[in-house]
């Protein structure tokens, strides 16, 4: 598979000139995607609280956060959606885009196009019409009926990114395991599914970050107890958004990290 | 993959963190960021009743949620012109006095409004006003009205409020209009007016207005006098005026759902919210009129100076009647007159 | 546009013929996900459809009288403007995020595993703190006395602050920061796949760089292309969150419209109504891009 091309360099080959050039180009992007994430980490330690002139340093807002207690839960629910929808989204995703460019399928053209639609559908649409869905076959909101939601709106994202990867992924492979004898399911798990890594990864990543961020689908599913931190988050904005919320970012940033080098390193000291 | 730890440790916390379940509970629904968590806690702690606390941040999506009968609710806060709604449509379950002893705290001035004339269905919570807010360090003539807002000179130094109604209301007290009438012919007479205001409109904002004037991007503003009196607790340059051809004034009352199933416990809540000490903490987090007269004595001398928070008497105030589908007209014509530019 | 037509059925185009006609447990399956589309996008759609279909009352919920007025208020000049001008910020958004992203997920596709990994996480990272808050620090930044006016003044390009918040300028790094992500992930799907010994090869061959790029490098990312373009156009088309906070809210999108028929202006079937034909556009709009690509592929 792609990834054991050995390679001393950065890159797998090429001209050095051009992966100069390409490389620079990369540290722009990111330096453009990190300025807001600079200046929100600053003004985190920035003593006053409508944020608009530095006034002082504190780590008081790093305090505040760690004794509010409906922001933090808050966050929790955020986080715990966000899990389940990317587990769920990347399995209805890649099963739905495997299944259906493996086999044919009466009406395939037509479920493909339907996983797409969510895409399409406003936020407010959605989050109406489920939550006239929802009451009418009385079931109450909470945590189901948001992951519901978002799962609706973030599969399609998955399944788009596994479908573009399946293209052209070579057919001989999956047979040559059926002629040994491979069972498909078999054939499945160890050939399909490893080089379909990538995408899941990317899929499940774009599944993560929507469901973490939504507010309209959430505000019409969700429950006192189910609410998540964007909402928290709109409704502060009324009254000023005050460091505090920079600094709940940076501690999540600092957490997610450091759980991805520590994950990173148990894989390094486990081969 | 790093995934696995990231789905169990979150989950484990949920599980430990869940609270044992109170005796009583409350579900309220109300504004974001209108109820201090403190007056919520100080409410568990005298009477053992739990609150859910549900928010919102319009009075439309309350009630879609609301209508829909997917949640349950026992108390809301809806601003007045969303509660005379409800009443007409028998949404709200009447208030009981028996239950409220300070009830009696309440200025007078504010009960018994257009949109609950015999006060039978809600308790007023909170008040303020719309009205022009400038930084006198850029603009050193006196602005006193919608006319003086929407002047030439200051063509991309305005932020007002992304609200279609406000922006007809003011236009129609431009002309002498009644705001509260609205139909085909007074929307026609208030087109050319909101035709050319749109034009020198730099940012159109409802849920942060003072974010521009704060940055400097803008010098004067249209916006509620909540937001106003931050601006002014932070810097004195930013001075608020009631408009001298009229400003809408809105009461956001407590009221009880129809379908609420705890009615003791949310006549409990409505009356601790009503003694003049909790009053007074929802005055200090959130600076608007206080209808409380006894929390009003409470308050410090520079809460009560603050002309966005108190204005002076005198004014001329007025609060929404619910217009039903004449909405959706005003909608359609600020939208159409915005997409022309 | 020929990128398009690869995206769906035709993007099964190397074993489309293999294709083998489903079985029971291939059916069995997909239930999970036929059922999933059926009850929360079918029926959702379909409450939708009925609502366009009806009146409304006072509180601008439906009332169950058939009509087709909203439908005859949707083509009205004022909203097909509308949506229009919301169809030309989502394609600059895809281009200019095309443009800018491309060569990452090449540079991230290309790299070896252990940077692969890093560099992901690195373009998604900043996306996990909230859009508002990201939002109000670009806000910091643009503003008139703000972080970049500062800089400005400080090389000394000019004496007076640039109006730089609430401009298209600012809007349009708001939209291609937004989006950036939903490019470059499917993009780097496809690079990643690449077989770094095909492009040595062309060079072996003596293709010069561009050839290199146009005849090697992107027909084999074209998957990963229409993905992300579709990624990218499709939700940014309903998109109005960031000209609000950036532009200041001054010119509607179809977004804000139909957003505003239930949060202002109380009017269910209209808003019902206009999303249904922003979706119905867009169904059949996929649905002949899938059959032409299939088509296609035949002749």
């Amino acid at each position: 598979m792609p990834s054991s091309t050995p390679s001393t360099s950065f890159f797998s080959g090429g001209l050095r000139l051009r992966d100069g050039i390409l490389r620079g180009w990369t540290a722009a992007v990111l330096v453009f995607l990190y300025v807001p994430i600079v200046v929100l980490v600053v003004y985190s330690f920035n003593a006053s609280r409508l944020n608009v002139r530095w006034t002082g340093f504190t780590l008081g807002w790093y305090r505040e956060v760690w004794s509010n207690a409906p922001l933090l839960r808050a966050a929790q629910n955020s986080l715990i959606i966000a899990l389940l929808t990317t587990v769920i989204s990347v399995i209805l995703g890649t099963t739905g885009a495997w299944l259906l460019f493996r086999y044919r399928f009466r009406g395939g053209r037509a479920i493909r196009t339907l996983a797409a639609v969510p895409m399409v559908m406003p936020e407010i649409l959605m989050g109406i019409s489920l939550l006239v869905f929802f009451a009418s076959v009385g079931m109450p909101l909470g945590f189901t009926t948001v992951v519901i939601g978002h799962v609706t709106f973030s599969f399609p994202f998955v399944w788009l990114a596994v479908q573009a990867r399946l293209q052209g992924l070579d057919p001989a492979l999956e047979e040559a395991a059926l002629d040994l004898g491979a069972t498909p399911w078999r054939a499945f798990c160890y050939v399909i599914l490893p080089g379909l890594r990538p995408a899941i990864v990317a899929g499940g990543l774009m599944a993560f970050t929507l469901s973490w961020d939504e507010l309209i689908v959430t505000f019409f599913t969700a429950s006192a107890a189910s609410a998540t931190l964007p909402i928290r988050i709109f409704g502060m904005a009324k009254v000023g958004l005050n460091p505090m919320l920079n600094a709940l970012s940076v501690l999540f940033v600092l957490a997610t990290t450091a759980a991805v080098i520590f994950s990173a390193h148990l894989r390094k000291i486990s081969r | 993959m790093h995934l696995r730890t990231c789905v169990i440790v979150p989950l484990l916390a949920l599980v430990t963190a869940l609270p044992a379940r109170a005796a009583e509970e409350l579900n309220l629904f109300g504004w974001s960021e209108y109820v201090p968590q403190t007056v919520l806690d100080g409410f568990t702690k005298a009477t053992g009743i739990k609150v859910n606390f549900e928010t919102y941040s319009s009075n439309e999506e309350l009630l879609s949620k609301l209508v829909a009968g997917a949640g349950n609710y026992d108390v809301i806060q809806p601003s007045d012109y969303a509660a005379e709604v409800m009443i007409r449509q028998k949404l709200l379950a009447p208030i009981e006095p028996a239950k409220l002893p300070h009830l009696k705290n309440l200025d007078a001035d504010m009960l018994r409004r257009p949109h609950d004339p015999e006060g039978r269905f809600t308790v007023p919570y909170m008040s303020g006003t719309v009205g022009i807010v400038v930084n006198t360090e850029k603009v050193k003539t006196p602005v006193k009205a919608y006319r003086d807002v929407f002047a030439p000179r200051f063509k991309d130094r305005l932020v007002v409020l992304n609200d279609s109604r406000e922006l007809v209301t003011w236009a129609l007290y431009t002309q002498g209009a009644p705001i509260n009438t609205i139909n085909a012919a007074a929307l026609a007479k208030a087109r050319p007016v909101i035709a050319d205001w749109v034009k020198l409109v730099k940012v159109f904002d409802s849920d942060s207005p003072k974010t521009a004037l704060l940055n400097g991007d803008v010098d004067v503003g249209i916006v509620w006098s909540g937001e106003a009196a931050i601006l002014w607790n932070t810097d004195k340059k930013f001075a608020y005026t009631i408009p001298a051809e009229g400003a809408h004034q809105f009461i956001d009352v407590l009221a009880i759902p129809a379908s609420a199933k705890h009615k003791d416990a949310a006549h409990k809540l409505i009356d601790y919210i009503l003694q003049p000490e909790v009053s007074k903490l929802i005055s200090d987090a959130f600076p608007y009129t206080n209808p409380n007269r006894e929390a009003r004595k409470l308050l410090s001398a520079e809460a009560l100076a603050n002309p966005a928070s108190y204005p002076p008497p005198g004014a001329k105030l007025e609060t929404f009647r619910d217009i039903g589908r004449a909405a959706a007209d005003i909608d359609r014509l600020v939208t159409d007159l915005k997409s022309a530019r | 546009m020929d990128a398009l037509p690869a995206t769906g059925a035709g993007a099964a185009s190397p074993t489309a013929a293999d294709a083998r006609r489903a079985g029971w447990r291939a059916w069995l399956l997909l239930t999970p996900v036929v059922g999933w589309l059926v009850l929360f996008v079918v029926v959702p759609t379909a409450v939708l459809f009925v609502y366009s279909l009806c009146e409304r009352d006072e509180l601008g919920r439906v009332v169950f009288t058939f009509s087709l007025e909203s439908y005859g208020r949707v083509f009205d000049t004022v909203y097909v403007r509308i949506f229009a001008r919301s169809i030309g910020y989502a394609a600059f958004t895809t281009v200019a995020c095309l443009i800018i992203g491309f060569p990452v997920a090449y540079v991230i596709g290309r790299a070896t595993e252990a940077w692969r990994q890093r560099l992901l996480l690195l373009v998604m990272v900043p996306f996990w703190t909230s859009f508002l808050i990201r939002t109000y620090a670009w806000i910091t930044i643009l503003k008139q006395e703000g972080l970049l006016n500062g800089l400005l003044q400080l090389v000394s390009l000019s004496a007076q602050p640039f109006d730089l918040l609430y401009t298209p300028f600012a809007v349009s790094i708001g939209l291609i920061y937004a989006y950036l992500p939903f490019m470059i992930l499917p993009i780097y799907g496809s690079v990643e796949k690449i077989d770094g010994s095909v492009i040595e090869a062309a060079h072996d061959l003596g293709a010069g760089p561009w050839r290199v790029f146009s005849a090697v490098i992107l027909p084999l990312s074209m998957p990963g292309i229409a993905a992300g373009t579709l990624l990218v156009f499709v939700p940014a088309i309903a998109m109005f969150a960031i000209t609000d906070l950036l532009g200041g809210a001054r010119v509607p999108l179809i977004g804000n419209v139909i957003q505003n028929q239930f949060l202002q202006a109380r009017d269910w079937p209209f808003g019902a109504a206009l999303g249904m034909v922003f979706m119905a556009l867009f169904v059949v709009t996929y649905w002949l891009l899938l059959r032409f690509g299939r088509e296609e592929e035949v002749a």
